[in-house]
């Protein structure tokens, strides 16, 4: 489970993430809505380990994310798929998957059947694996991303922002893998500002305002709240 | 004909030491996206430890030449540690500065008159042989300049390509965020980087030294060379590192065969200022 107690983290003098209390257990998808600058990339950013929070804590079943080292996090089963994906745009894109699997270098059978498995979820990827990840589609660069997320294997799937700048098709091509990830048993964190696909295959969800928790609860609640609907459903 | 013939294998021979030298500077500006202006110093010590090794010790070339790389090599991982390392967050002039810094030290050190003293110096040469090819005469020592060359860049080029761990250095110098997520641990990978660069420059060094004198200047030289190739070839990128190394070094000798010696490296740069020109980016403009 994961758990985020009391969690800070300043830039300088600016507060970016203030008292932000969050819990995902075993299983779900929890997603985390808000806008832009509310402070999500930061609580992401901290929980992979490339950002030190300045009080609070974060645990990833009882072992700490916030220990400034992300391969640590990685190796402990926390993966992420970043906003703006930051793949590698020259190398392949079965490059790519394969550094994804790095922190399993040594087990190469493993590596091999979760390449396998990371193409059946996105059969698109299969004719492209020798193309430069930098020459896809935006739909296809961001499948890259969430199958090298999971190339290492995590029990908690961090995904920031996976919709930007997609077709609402390919919107619904990601959300159903993500929906087939979790059901396999990986844990997911879901950043959106697309509210509504989001919430659509969330367990429960959180509200990120001004660098803290405004609104919390169960997927329907949350769909009918009306702060929820006028702010980031549109109706 | 013949002349034409002789300055072919002397810009190859050139050409080839200037590749391994600017490839190293490449590979780390890829991935530390800082120029290391020390970068000629390691090329010089690689020299002097070779020079070392045969006049002093009365070793063998070849383990001369691997013992100065192993060297220059853990010498040049040390600096990314306690120099490049610390520096990491300040503002890049710091670390160009502290490079420069580390340079002149170098320098200092070796021309101190009790370690090697401030002048020019003959290193022999391991191996006398003339070959004769198509009526052209080449010394054996130039031949070899080529073939060892070649065949380090090669081996480069599959470690880069073909291993996972070369793989980790071209992924954090296209993100290094990204390669940060996926748990590469970027502080082993600046440092080998940093070992590699010093490894090749110590390489080339030992393998044009017999041909040139060495002296504690000899990276001076040579870093304006390799920063005027890696310009020339796009900041960053393997490929346009070889191509302007072998550029630069055909307009020199050529230039400085068919005009004249002494505007060698007014060619070189003319050339450098011309593609600039043309192409801000460098000839290999990376993406991103």
């Amino acid at each position: 489970m994961l758990e985020i107690r009391d969690l800070n983290v300043k830039y300088g003098h600016f507060t970016a993430l203030r008292g932000v209390n969050l819990t995902v257990q075993s299983g779900e998808i929890v997603v985390l809505l808000g806008a832009n600058g509310a402070g999500k990339s930061t609580l992401f950013r901290t929980l992979s380990g490339l950002q030190r929070p300045s009080g609070g804590s974060a645990t990833w079943n009882g072992r700490s994310l916030t220990t400034g080292r992300p391969e640590v996090n990685v190796a402990n089963g926390v993966a992420q798929c970043p906003e703006g994906r930051l793949l590698f745009p020259e190398l392949s894109v079965e490059k790519n998957l394969r550094l994804g699997a790095f922190v399993h270098r040594r087990d190469a059978s493993g590596t091999a059947r979760e390449l396998e498995r990371v193409y059946e979820l996105f059969p698109a990827l299969v004719e492209k694996r020798g193309a430069p990840a930098g020459s896809l589609s935006g739909g296809q660069q961001q499948m890259v991303a969430i199958a090298r997320a999971l190339m290492a294997r995590p029990q908690l799937l961090l995904l920031d922002e996976p919709s930007l700048g997609l077709a609402p098709l390919v919107v619904e091509q990601v959300f159903q893998a993500v929906q087939r990830v979790n059901a396999e048993g990986v844990s997911v964190l879901l950043a959106e500002q697309n509210a509504f696909a989001a919430l659509g295959i969330a367990h429960r969800g959180y509200v990120l305002e001004g660098g803290q928790i405004t609104l919390d609860g169960p997927q329907q609640a949350l769909m009918t709240d009306d702060r929820v609907r006028s702010a980031y459903l549109g109706v | 004909m013949t002349l034409f013939l002789q300055q072919l294998f002397n810009a190859a021979a050139l050409g080839g030491v200037y590749a391994l030298v600017a490839l190293g500077l490449t590979l780390v500006y890829g991935v530390m996206r800082v120029p290391n202006f020390a970068h000629g110093g390691l090329y010089m010590l690689g020299a002097y430890f070779t020079f070392a090794g045969l006049t002093r010790l009365g070793w063998p070339y070849l383990l001369s030449l691997l013992v100065a790389a192993l060297l220059v090599a853990a010498i040049a991982a040390l600096m990314e540690r306690f120099i490049f390392y610390p520096l990491r967050d300040a503002p890049h002039v710091q670390p160009m500065i502290a490079a420069i810094g580390v340079l002149f030290f170098m320098e200092a050190a070796i021309a101190h008159p009790r370690v090697f003293g401030p002048e020019f110096q003959t290193m022999p040469s391991p191996i006398n042989t003339i070959v004769n090819v198509g009526g052209v005469t080449v010394t054996g020592q130039r031949l070899l300049v080529i073939a060892a060359s070649v065949l380090v860049v090669f081996g480069l080029n599959y470690f880069l390509k073909r291993t996972l761990t070369g793989a980790t250095i071209e992924a954090m110098s296209q993100n290094r965020q990204g390669a940060r997520l996926v748990g590469i641990d970027t502080n082993r990978v600046g440092m080998l980087t940093f070992a590699i660069s010093g490894a090749l420059a110590a390489v080339a060094a030992a393998l044009i030294a017999p041909i040139n004198l060495v002296s504690p200047s000899m990276g001076e030289v040579m870093n304006l060379k390799v920063f005027a190739i890696i310009i020339l070839g796009g900041m960053g990128s393997v490929p346009g590192a070889i191509v302007g190394a072998f550029l630069l070094a055909f307009a020199e000798t050529f230039g400085g065969a068919y005009i004249s010696t002494d505007f060698a490296d007014v060619i070189g740069f003319a050339v450098l200022v011309l593609v600039l020109a043309l192409k801000p980016q460098g000839l290999f403009r990376r993406s991103a």
